[in-house]
């Protein structure tokens, strides 16, 4: 008590400087915990993103994702419809909805282009992944149209002169290897943020797909869960009760994310050492003019039978409570920046391949608080005991003889 | 223990808190040597209060930090209470110092952030005195030097003969064998200084401390068990 009360008041003693110190402190601290917590909330939303486009598991033939099919649905799925019922009568399982993954060529009568179809029940996935395509013109497919609806990326809708209404035809290859057709009115054209998805994107119904593919197989079950940090689990638990099928959880599917990940730890990481150097040196500065005017003290309070490493530690405390003091102040001030931020609706600009931002949140996350004081905290501390090392072990005249 | 401890025992009762023979130090300033001190002996007693005075540059002050612990010396021995301190370590002298010194410096070198009390409360804080002890110790020492009300006080509150009177108090709260005083009136005026000497006297007697005082002031050396006069090096 007595230490740090001393600590304390050395720390007054010139009150100028420690004050720009603890706001360096400050400002390092804040700096750090705001770009830590865009990290994570970055990682956050692309991890529950992709949980959310993929599902949270993938079930498929076991040679699905270890094979390209050389013919259409080679590797689909049969008996999907009761593997569905059985999945979801575990407790975690949500939904699970069938994908059939396909492609051709689509034609207005003059032009045709390739399409990269996706089969699915556009009404599931809606309700299980939110807003996960954004309507640009026209509607989302009705039920029971006479003739099947689809809705098309913005960019083919552009290359086809397509709009809402429009009739198209879809050319596929059947699983048997055979040419099929089917015409299709196109209801809605959509984006999903990625152009290059956006120029080949046709969406519709998983009959028209089985039709047009003459099948009766899946491509893959998308299931999802009730919670993204449930998935490890359920997933042992699944592919172990079930190896007649092969499991693969988002992560392993999700390149972007893990991309972004490694991107931004080295950038932040990066951010991170910098900032940590800035402070070291800045209190180090501080703490080692501190300790040339304390020379004659030092020389006093050794002549007076203090050991050298009981003096350092004084200057030790000293330096962590600055930063005690500074990373504090710090976390008040990332703290009001996250908060701050989360009334502003700032976007971030698109990221690379994208077309669309994301909102600028920054997490506040007691981990990476607890772990930047902590890294603040220790920084200081050893500044001070680099600082005050030597002094403490000056002969004791010469120190005494300082002025 | 050491060949001297004997002789000293044999001489009188406790063997004596200095006990030097043949100490020279040089101090080597670029090229040139600088003797300090050439072959000193000196035999100070327990309870001894004894001045050394000299010509400025004569090597009392050395002749203090050599006897205080805080300075090395070039040949010769020395046998504080007995102990050959020679062939200590640094940290054997500072637990020596911690345990037996007390110093009383010219410009009081007080600690400023530290309260009155705190000052006087340093030494036995590294002494692991028990807090409560210590506050009662404190207390009782603030009292002998005539500062009882001041304990929560700034060093810088006070003037100067009040701050030396808290460097006495600081030097004999943990009841040192040997304090060491070098020019502890020097930036004193007179009134104040014959203060001062005259505390340091009487609580020296009240401890059995013995002080080793380096001074130029007429005044002390009348109030001394024994006046010792240095000249180049060599006590006289
Ligand atoms: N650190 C040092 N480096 C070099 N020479 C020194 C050093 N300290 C003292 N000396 C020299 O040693 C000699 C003795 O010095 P010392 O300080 O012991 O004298 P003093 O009697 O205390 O003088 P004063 O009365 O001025 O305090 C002097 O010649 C001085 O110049
Ligand atoms: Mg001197």
């Amino acid at each position: 008590m007595k230490a740090l009360a001393l600590a304390w008041h050395n720390v007054l003693r010139n009150r100028r400087r420690s004050v720009v110190t603890i706001l360096i402190a400050t400002l390092g601290t804040a700096s750090m915990l705001v770009a830590g917590g865009f990290t994570l909330y970055t990682y956050d939303s692309l991890r529950e993103g992709a949980a959310r486009d993929f599902g949270h598991l993938t079930v498929s033939h076991p040679e699905f994702f270890r094979r390209d099919e050389e013919m259409p649905l080679q590797y689909g799925m049969d008996g999907h419809v009761a593997l569905k019922q059985r999945l979801e009568a575990h407790a975690h399982v949500k939904r699970v909805l069938p994908r059939v993954n396909l492609s051709g060529l689509v034609s207005n009568g003059e032009k045709s282009m390739i399409f990269m179809g996706s089969g699915a029940d556009i009404a599931g996935e809606a309700a299980m992944r939110g807003q996960f395509l954004t309507l640009v013109s026209g509607s989302m497919p009705g039920a029971g149209a006479r003739v099947p609806e689809v809705l098309l990326g913005v960019d083919l809708a552009r290359g086809l002169s397509a709009a809402p209404g429009s009739v198209l035809t879809l050319l596929a290859t059947t699983s048997a290897g055979a040419m099929n057709g089917v015409d299709v009115r196109v209801t809605g054209t959509v984006t999903t943020g990625w152009h290059d998805v956006d120029q080949r994107l046709v969406y519709l119904g998983i009959d028209t797909a089985q039709y047009l593919l003459a099948t009766d197989k899946v491509s893959t079950l998308a299931v999802f869960l009730d919670a993204t940090d449930a998935t490890p689990a359920v997933l042992a638990e699944l592919a172990s009760a079930d190896p007649a099928h092969g499991y693969k959880p988002w992560w392993e599917q999700a390149f972007y994310y893990q991309s972004v990940r490694a991107l931004y730890n080295r950038i932040f990481g990066l951010l991170g050492i910098v900032i940590a150097l800035l402070v070291f040196f800045s209190v180090s500065n501080t703490l080692a003019m501190a300790v040339v005017e304390r020379t004659r003290e030092i020389g006093t309070l050794r002549a007076l039978g203090a050991l050298p490493g009981e003096l350092v530690a004084g200057f030790v405390r000293e330096g962590a409570l600055i930063g005690l003091l500074g990373s504090a102040l710090g976390m008040l001030l990332a703290g009001a920046v996250s908060l701050s931020l989360r009334h502003a609706g700032l976007e971030m600009p698109a990221p690379p391949g994208r077309t669309v931002g994301y909102p600028l949140y920054v997490h506040a996350d007691p981990w990476l608080y607890a772990a930047c004081t902590a890294a603040i905290v220790a920084l200081c501390a050893c500044a001070a005991w680099l600082a005050s090392r030597k002094a403490a072990r000056l002969p004791i005249v010469q120190a005494l003889a300082h002025t | 223990m050491n060949d001297h401890a004997p002789r000293a025992a044999a001489a009188a009762g406790p063997p004596p808190v200095i006990l030097l023979r043949g100490i020279t130090k040089h101090y080597r300033l670029g090229n040139s040597d600088i003797p300090a001190l050439r072959g000193v002996d000196l035999c100070v007693p327990q309870g001894a209060f004894v001045a050394v005075r000299g010509p400025s540059g004569s090597g009392k002050s050395t002749l203090l930090n050599v006897c205080g612990l805080i300075d090395s010396f070039d040949a010769g021995s020395y046998s504080m209470s007995g102990t050959d301190v020679a062939g200590l370590d640094e940290r054997a002298r500072t637990l020596l110092r911690r345990e037996r010194i007390g110093f009383i410096f010219q410009s009081y070198n007080l600690v400023p952030v530290m309260s009155v009390a705190d000052n006087v409360d340093y030494p036995l804080r590294l002494l692991g005195v028990a807090p409560g002890a210590r506050r009662l110790r404190v207390e009782r020492m603030l009292e002998r030097v005539g500062l009882s009300g001041s304990g929560a006080r700034r060093p810088d509150m006070l003037s100067g003969g009040q701050r030396q009177r808290v460097a006495i108090a600081r030097a004999l709260v943990k009841t040192p064998a040997l304090v060491i005083a070098d020019e502890p009136t020097a930036n004193l005026d007179s009134a104040t200084a014959t203060q001062i000497i005259a505390l340091m006297r009487e609580l020296g007697r009240e401890h059995g401390a013995t002080f080793l005082i380096a001074t130029h002031d007429e005044r002390m050396t009348t109030q001394c068990d024994q006046v010792l006069t240095l000249t180049d090096g060599v006590l006289q």
